[in-house]
């Protein structure tokens, strides 16, 4: 019995594991930024497009890492829109794929 | 009189919504669609440095603002001031005696639009003129026990007025220089005008915790030091000068702010350092500014 639930509890997290590794992920370059209130707006901004599922934010670095919804992509466009209504300014985007 | 400066101050210091100046704005953004939500609480003591009539005037003043991002470069705040008091302590004839009333002072809708940007790596500059409307809200009738109120001791002028000015804010992620020039003026009401305000302001902030930035968004605290260089022209009546308002008067204003991503706690305390004001207006002994700040 308990091998039967330590295998399953192994295939749900290997599971999970395989989602999160499925969503495709951005790293923006934010100019601008350099206090923890400004953060959050950027944050608002990004969470308001429908294909964002979070947003990590590294305010000493200026770097935001955006997770689209599984299935869902997100273009430079909309991301730069985002950026711009925050009121910074998007200096350089790069996509990381479904890596973690 | 007690009316002159809080006035500005409080409108002044409602736009701003980061690691910013306490008694002023900053040129900083409100994100398109994002809301501010801010309470100050702000604590005023001033007297005459006369042996009679002694006057003493106290000011408690709660002012609540909400501002909007607009658009990434406009940004519109609602402020309503509420005094919890605002009395004036004299000696007379009879004896010493107070007056003062509470209540809704005159709300202000203020507009800000940031004209110049420019944003590097973990800093930026920006300028941002500002202008707004002051609205009658406050009562201007209010009486005690020995009658009307003199109008400057009343929450609202009666009258309707506007602001105008101009903030420059640079921000990098360990220090922030904001300096703001800006004006008020009041219209007349039954033969009384409130003086005119000018403001000088400069701000330095310096992130004094954490020493070094790791990963993520950290609180920051703030060490704050500003200078505000204030010049109040003489309330009128039936258009000749009160003798006994206005000046100009320099104060520095240490205070500390912790900012987080949603919500700011700040203290500051104003301090005259010189004040020139005309022959038997009131000085300022201390003005203090206690508050949060709520993004949403």
């Amino acid at each position: 019995m308990l091998r039967k639930t330590l295998m399953v509890g192994a295939l749900v997290t290997a599971l999970a594991g395989a989602a999160v590794a499925g969503a495709q992920r951005y790293a923006l370059q934010v100019k601008g930024l350099a206090c923890p209130f400004c953060a959050y707006g950027i944050e608002k901004q990004l969470k308001k497009l429908d294909a964002v599922d979070a947003v990590r934010i590294d305010i000493g670095q200026g770097h935001v890492v955006v997770t689209a919804r599984e299935g869902d992509s997100l273009s430079e466009a909309q991301l730069k829109q985002a950026v711009e209504d925050a009121g910074f300014t998007l200096s350089g985007i790069e996509e990381l794929g479904d890596q973690d | 009189m007690p009316r002159v400066i809080i006035v500005l101050s409080l409108l002044l210091a409602a736009a701003r919504a980061w690691a910013a100046p306490v008694t002023f704005n900053t040129a900083l953004p409100v994100a398109k669609g994002n809301w501010v939500w801010r309470e100050q609480l702000v604590a005023r003591g001033r007297d005459d440095d006369t042996a009679f009539p002694d006057r003493e005037a106290r000011v408690l003043a709660l002012s609540s603002v909400l501002g909007y991002g607009l658009s990434e470069r406009f940004t519109l705040f609602g402020v309503l001031p509420y005094f919890g008091e605002k009395e004036l302590r004299l000696s007379t004839g009879d004896g010493r005696i107070t007056r003062g009333t509470a209540g809704p002072g005159d709300a202000t809708l203020l507009v800000r639009y940031t004209a110049f940007q420019w944003n590097g790596q973990g800093r930026t500059l920006r300028v941002a003129p500002l202008a707004g409307v002051i609205a009658p809200t406050g009562d201007d009738g209010d009486r005690d026990r020995l009658g009307r109120l003199p109008r400057p001791l009343q929450p609202g002028a009666g009258s309707w007025g506007g602001l105008a000015g101009v903030v420059a804010t640079y921000q990098t992620l360990g220090w922030q220089v904001d300096g703001q020039l800006a004006y008020r003026r009041q219209g007349t009401n039954e033969g009384f005008r409130p003086s005119t305000e000018s403001h000088l302001d400069l701000s330095f902030q310096y992130r004094l915790l954490p020493r070094e930035l790791g990963g993520g968004v950290p609180g920051f605290l703030y060490g704050v030091i500003e200078s505000n260089l204030v010049h109040t022209d003489s309330d009128r009546l039936n258009g000749a000068d009160l003798a006994d308002t206005g000046g100009t008067q320099w104060f520095l204003t240490p205070g500390l702010q912790y900012v987080t991503r949603r919500w700011v706690l700040e203290a500051a305390v104003q301090l005259p350092v010189q004040q020139n004001m005309h022959a038997g207006a009131l000085r300022d002994n201390y003005i203090a500014h206690v508050g949060f700040r709520v993004n949403f």
